[in-house]
C-alpha cells in the first residue's frame, strides 16, 4: 500500500470511529446507580429497600441559604426562588417556611375538625367553648393577638393553629418576614428533587437550575446563594473525581505517546496504536446498547479499566516485527499466542455473564465484545496499515544488554515458594478490616462541605439521611392506622431523647377511622348553637359573629373522611405523597427521622410490631449490598480463573507449560493483594477490578516469555514488547496512584504494583532460560 | 412686668423645639417601669376591652407587658422572640415578626425611651403638635408592610413625660394606653375614643 493510501486508510478508520463514537454517545444512557448492579429485587420489601437506598426522601433534598443582603431583601429573594422552582418539573417540593394553613383550599378548611386532634380530648360543649372564648378575648387583648385575624369567626377554637403547629417540624427555623431564617441571618430554603440523590448528572442539573432561577430574580446580584445536600455533594465529588482522573489520564497518555516514540522512532505507530482499543471500546458500547439499552456508569468505568489489556495487542505486533518481515508475516507469527490470550480472557469473562447480576453481565458483554473486536482489528486491519519500512527493535544495543542481563539472572527454584509463604503470612497478619464496604469513603466529600451540610440540615430541621422508619400495611389507610398505633411509642422515644423528631405520615393525615371518630363527636347545628349561646353569655363577642363557625362544623359533620389521594392534591399533599408509596399492591409509609441518638432503641420497634414497622439503616443496608455484590464478583472471578486454567491447559495440551504461564500470574496477583493488605489497605470492588486487569496483562507477559522462539533475536523482541507494555502500564497507573482521591489511588496503585509483580515473576518463572544463548 | 414675660418667652422657646429635640428629652434610664390602663376598641366585640397592668422597658429590644386585670398575662419581648405566659398554661413562644402590633410598640418604646429620634424618623414620618406644655407626636409608618397593619401611632405627653400611646390599626380597631399617673384615672362608662383623647390631652 502506498504511503498516501495508507494515510488515507488510517484517516478513514479514525473517521469511522469518530462517527461511531458520535452515534454511541447519542444513544447511550448511563446510569450512575449502584443499585443497577445488584441482583433484581425478588419481593416488594426488597424493592422498597432498593428504592430508598441512596434515593430516600432525605437524600433528594437540596438545602439552600441566601445571604449578603438585608433581611427583607433576602425574604423577597427566597419567595421569588420558591415561586420559580415550584414551576420546575425537576423539583417535587420547595419550601421556605412561607406556607401556612391559610393556603389550604377553602373547601378543605372544614376538614380541620377531622384532622386536628382537639376532638380526641374535648367536646364542643358550653364549658369547653366558654373557656376557648375567654382565651380568645385574652388573645384579642394581647398585642400578640393580631395574628388571629379574620379566621377567628370561622375558627374560635383555633384548629388551624393546632394544625399549623402539628405540621411544623419540631426544629423548624425561625420565621422572619414570613420565611425561614438561620441564626446567622441567612434565608433558608429546602427543595426535593424528582431525580434520585445518586443520579449525579440530574443532581448537578438541579443545582444549576436553582442557580439559574436565583440569578434571574430581580436584584439577585446583591445577594448570594449557597447550595448543599447529599445529592449536590455527591455530584460535586463525582465531577471532581472525573476531572482528576481526566487530568492524570491526559498526562499518562502524553507519557505513553513519548514512550512509543522512543521505543519505535515512528510517528505512524502513534496514529495506529490506539485504533484497535478504540474500535473495541466502541463495539463493546454498541453491544451493551443493543442488548441492555443502556449502561451503568460503574460498568463503563470497570469495563474501560479491564480493556487496558487490549492496548498490548498492537504493541506486540510493533515489537515483534523482524527487519525482513512484512507486517502480515509478523502478525501471523504472533497471532496464535495473541488469540490464545484473547480467547481465554473471553472464556474467563463468560463467568460474569452467567452471574445473574445485570451490572456484571453488562461488564462481560462489553469486555468480551471489545476484546474480540480489538483482537480482530489487530489481526486483520492493522497489518495493512503499517509502514513497509520498520526498525527491528532487537538490534538495539540496549535491548541486547537488557536481555543478556535478564537471561543470566539467577532463578532460585525456592524463590516462588518463599514469595508465596511471605504473601500468605502478610495476608494472615494484615490489619483489619479486610473489606471496604463504604463506597463513599473511596471518594470522600471535602470536610468543609460536609460540615456546612450538617449545619444547614440542623438549621432546617431536615431529616436524617441515614435512618428511615418503614411502615408496611396493605392499604394507604392501613399505613396511617399503623402510624397512629406507634405514635405513643414515638412520643416516648422523643421524650427519652432516642430521637429528636419523627415525621409520621399520620402527622399529615389521620386514618379514616380516627377522622370518623372525631366527626362523630361534632355536635349538630342545634346543639352547637345552644352551647355557643351559653358560652357567649358573659363574653362580649358581637351577636352572630361566629356564624361561619357554625357553618363549618355543620359542613364537617357531613364530609366524607379525607383520603390520602384527595389530601395529596392539596398544597401540603406533596409531603404526604413522598411518604406513602405503593409497590405491587403493598403499601409502605416512610417516616423520616431527625437527630437519631439511639438507633438500637428505635430498631426495637420491629419486634413490637411483628415486623410491620422497621428501622432502615440505609448506610448499613447499602454496605450489605456492596458486600453481597462483592461476593458475586468474587464468585465470578473464581469461576473465571478456573475457566482460564482450563482454556490455557487445553490450548497447550501440556500442563507443564500451562503451569509456567499460570503460576507466575497467580502468585503475582496474590503478592499484589498481600502488599496492599500489609500496608493496611481494606480492599474494595475497585481493587478487585484493578487486580483483574493486572492479571490479564500478566497473562500476556507469561505467555510471550514462555513462547518457544527460533532465536535470541526473537526473544529480544519479546522482551522489548513486554518492557514497552510494562512501562506503559506502570506510567499510566502509577500516575493515578499519585492522586489524592482514594478510588483513583486504589486502581492506580493496585495495577502498577500488580504489573510489576507480574513482570518480575514472569521473568523468573515463565521466561525460558535457554533463550539466553 | 417684663420678667414674667421673659420667663414665659424663655420657657416657650425651650418648650417648642422640633420633634427630634422633644424625643431626645424623653430619654429614660433603664429599666423604666410604668403602670398603664389600656382600652382596646375591637370590631369583634360589643364593648371595649379594658386592661390594667405594668409596662417594663429593659433597654433596647427588651420589653415586658404585664396584664394584672381582668386576667393575668405576661408578654416578654427579647430580641426577636416573644414569650406569652398565662396563668395555668404553658408559655407560648413565637417570633416578633408574627405580632406586628407588638413590634411597633417595641420599636416605639426603644426609640422614645432611648431618646433616639433618628430611629423613629427612619420608620415613621413624624408630625409634632405643640400646645406647651402638652404635645402630640403623630407617627405614620413609612414601610408599606407595616402600614398594612398600622395606620398611625400617636403619643401624647406633657413636658418630658409621655402620657398616652394610641395605636390606630388599619382594620379600624384601635387601642389607647394611659401611662403612669393617668393609669389611675377613672374611665367613663363605657369608655369612648373621644373621652380618652380628652383625658390624654387635658392640661394638668
Amino acid at each position: 500500500m502506498s504511503p498516501r493510501r495508507r494515510f488515507a486508510a488510517i484517516a478513514l478508520w479514525w473517521l469511522v470511529l469518530a462517527l461511531a463514537a458520535f452515534g454511541v454517545q447519542r444513544t447511550l444512557v448511563v446510569g450512575n446507580d449502584l443499585r443497577g448492579f445488584l441482583p433484581p429485587p425478588r419481593n416488594a420489601d426488597q424493592k422498597v429497600l432498593m428504592d430508598e437506598i441512596g434515593d430516600g426522601p432525605a437524600s433528594r433534598l437540596l438545602l439552600m441559604a441566601i445571604s449578603g443582603a438585608p433581611a427583607e431583601r433576602l425574604a423577597d429573594l427566597s419567595r421569588g426562588l420558591v415561586q420559580a422552582l415550584r414551576g420546575d418539573a425537576r423539583f417535587t417540593q420547595v419550601f421556605d417556611g412561607g406556607e401556612s394553613v391559610a393556603q389550604l383550599d377553602p373547601a378543605l378548611l372544614p376538614y380541620r375538625y377531622l384532622l386536628s386532634p382537639t376532638l380526641d380530648r374535648a367536646q364542643f360543649d358550653a364549658a369547653f367553648l366558654h373557656d376557648q372564648l375567654e382565651q380568645r378575648i385574652e388573645d384579642l387583648g394581647s398585642p400578640a393577638g393580631a395574628a388571629l385575624g379574620e379566621i377567628l369567626s370561622r375558627d374560635p377554637t383555633l384548629e388551624t393553629l393546632a394544625l399549623a403547629q402539628r405540621w411544623t417540624p419540631r426544629h423548624a427555623p425561625v420565621l422572619r418576614d414570613g420565611v425561614w431564617f438561620s441564626a446567622r441571618g441567612e434565608a433558608l430554603l429546602i427543595a426535593a428533587t424528582r431525580a434520585s440523590g445518586l443520579d449525579a448528572a440530574a443532581q448537578s442539573n438541579a443545582s444549576a437550575a436553582v442557580r439559574a432561577a436565583f440569578t434571574a430574580l430581580p436584584d439577585a446580584a446583591s445577594a448570594k446563594i449557597e447550595i448543599s445536600g447529599p445529592g449536590y455533594i455527591g455530584a460535586q465529588v463525582a465531577a471532581n473525581t472525573r476531572a482528576e482522573a481526566e487530568r492524570l489520564s491526559a498526562i499518562g497518555t502524553a507519557g505513553f505517546a513519548l514512550l512509543l516514540l522512543i521505543a519505535y522512532r515512528s510517528w505512524s505507530v502513534l496514529a495506529l496504536v490506539a485504533l484497535p482499543l478504540a474500535s473495541g471500546a466502541l463495539a463493546g458500547l454498541a453491544a451493551i446498547i443493543a442488548i441492555f439499552g443502556g449502561a451503568h456508569g460503574i460498568t463503563l468505568a470497570f469495563g474501560f479499566t479491564l480493556l487496558g489489556v487490549a492496548q498490548e495487542y498492537p504493541v506486540r505486533v510493533f515489537s515483534h516485527r523482524a527487519a525482513a518481515e512484512t507486517a502480515a508475516e509478523t502478525v501471523r507469527a504472533v497471532w496464535p499466542l495473541l488469540r490464545l490470550a484473547i480467547v481465554s480472557a473471553c472464556i474467563a469473562y463468560l463467568a460474569f455473564l452467567v452471574s445473574g447480576v445485570p451490572g456484571l453481565q453488562q461488564l462481560a458483554v462489553f469486555t468480551i465484545v471489545a476484546l474480540l473486536v480489538a483482537g480482530f482489528a489487530t489481526r486483520w486491519l492493522l497489518p495493512a496499515l503499517l509502514p513497509e519500512k520498520f526498525r527491528d527493535v532487537e538490534s538495539s544495543p540496549l535491548m541486547q544488554r537488557a536481555h543478556r542481563w535478564l537471561a543470566a539472572m539467577p532463578r532460585p527454584r525456592a524463590l516462588p515458594w518463599v514469595a508465596l509463604a511471605l504473601g500468605l503470612l502478610a495476608l494472615w497478619f494484615a490489619p483489619a478490616p479486610l473489606w471496604q464496604n463504604d463506597l463513599a469513603a473511596l471518594a470522600p466529600a471535602p470536610a468543609k462541605e460536609l460540615a456546612r451540610e450538617s449545619e444547614l440540615r440542623a438549621a432546617l430541621g431536615a431529616p436524617d439521611v441515614r435512618y428511615l422508619l418503614v411502615l408496611h400495611a396493605n392499604s394507604a389507610d392501613g399505613v396511617l392506622r399503623l402510624a397512629e398505633a406507634i405514635s405513643p411509642q414515638v412520643d416516648k422515644w422523643i421524650s427519652t431523647h432516642a430521637v429528636d423528631d419523627v415525621e409520621l405520615p399520620s402527622r399529615w393525615l389521620p386514618s379514616l377511622e380516627t377522622q370518623r371518630g372525631r366527626q362523630a363527636r361534632l355536635p349538630d347545628r342545634a346543639a352547637l348553637t345552644t352551647a355557643l349561646d351559653a358560652a357567649l353569655a358573659d363574653v362580649p363577642f358581637k351577636p352572630g359573629y361566629f356564624a361561619p363557625f357554625l357553618d363549618d362544623v355543620a359542613a364537617a359533620r357531613g364530609l366524607p373522611p379525607l383520603d390520602a389521594q384527595t389530601f395529596e392534591r392539596s398544597p401540603f399533599g406533596a409531603r404526604l405523597a413522598a411518604m406513602l408509596i405503593e409497590r405491587d399492591g403493598a403499601w409502605y409509609g416512610l417516616a423520616t427521622l431527625d437527630g437519631v441518638h439511639d438507633p438500637a432503641a428505635l430498631a426495637g420497634i420491629a419486634a413490637q410490631t411483628q415486623g410491620a414497622v422497621k428501622l432502615l439503616d440505609l448506610k448499613s443496608e447499602s454496605e450489605a449490598l456492596v458486600a453481597q455484590y462483592r461476593m458475586r464478583i468474587l464468585q465470578a472471578l473464581g469461576v473465571a480463573f478456573v475457566l482460564l486454567v482450563l482454556a490455557v491447559g487445553l490450548a497447550f495440551r501440556d500442563w507443564h507449560r500451562a503451569w509456567h504461564v499460570l503460576a507466575p500470574m497467580t502468585l503475582a496477583t496474590l503478592l499484589a493483594i498481600a502488599v496492599l493488605r500489609a500496608c493496611g489497605v481494606p480492599l474494595s470492588l475497585f481493587h478487585l477490578v484493578a487486580v483483574t486487569l493486572a492479571a490479564g496483562l500478566g497473562l500476556h507477559y507469561a505467555l510471550f516469555f514462555e513462547r518457544p522462539v527460533a532465536d535470541a533475536a526473537e526473544a529480544r523482541r519479546t522482551l522489548h514488547a513486554t518492557l514497552v507494555c510494562v512501562a506503559a502500564a506502570v506510567l499510566v497507573f502509577g500516575l493515578l496512584a499519585t492522586s489524592a482521591v482514594p478510588v483513583l489511588r486504589a486502581i492506580g496503585a493496585t495495577v502498577a504494583l500488580g504489573v510489576s509483580f507480574h513482570f518480575i515473576l514472569s521473568t523468573q518463572m515463565a521466561m525460558r532460560a535457554d533463550d539466553a544463548r | 412686668m417684663f420678667l414674667p414675660a421673659l420667663i414665659l418667652l424663655a420657657a416657650t422657646s425651650s418648650q417648642t423645639p422640633d420633634a427630634a429635640a422633644l424625643i431626645a428629652s424623653l430619654k429614660r434610664p433603664v429599666p423604666a417601669t410604668t403602670a398603664y390602663t389600656e382600652v382596646r376598641f375591637l370590631h369583634q366585640l360589643t364593648r371595649p376591652l379594658v386592661l390594667h397592668g405594668e409596662l417594663d422597658y429593659g433597654g433596647a429590644n427588651k420589653l415586658g407587658k404585664r396584664v394584672d386585670a381582668p386576667y393575668r398575662e405576661s408578654t416578654q419581648v427579647e430580641g426577636d422572640g416573644v414569650t406569652v405566659t398565662r396563668d395555668g398554661r404553658a408559655p407560648r413562644h413565637f417570633d416578633l415578626e408574627r405580632a406586628p402590633e407588638l413590634k411597633v410598640l417595641m420599636g416605639g418604646f426603644s426609640a422614645l425611651l432611648g431618646g433616639d429620634a433618628n430611629a423613629l424618623t427612619s420608620l415613621y414620618t413624624i408630625a409634632l403638635v405643640d400646645n406647651a406644655p402638652n404635645w402630640t407626636l403623630t407617627l405614620v409608618p413609612r414601610d408599606a408592610g407595616l402600614s398594612k397593619h398600622l395606620r398611625e401611632f400617636v403619643i401624647d405627653g406633657t413636658a418630658a413625660d409621655p402620657r398616652c400611646f394610641s395605636l390606630q390599626q388599619a382594620n379600624g380597631d384601635s387601642s389607647v394606653m394611659l401611662l403612669g399617673a393617668l393609669a389611675a384615672t377613672t374611665l367613663p362608662q363605657p369608655p369612648t375614643s373621644a373621652a380618652l383623647a380628652a383625658i390624654c390631652r387635658a392640661t394638668q
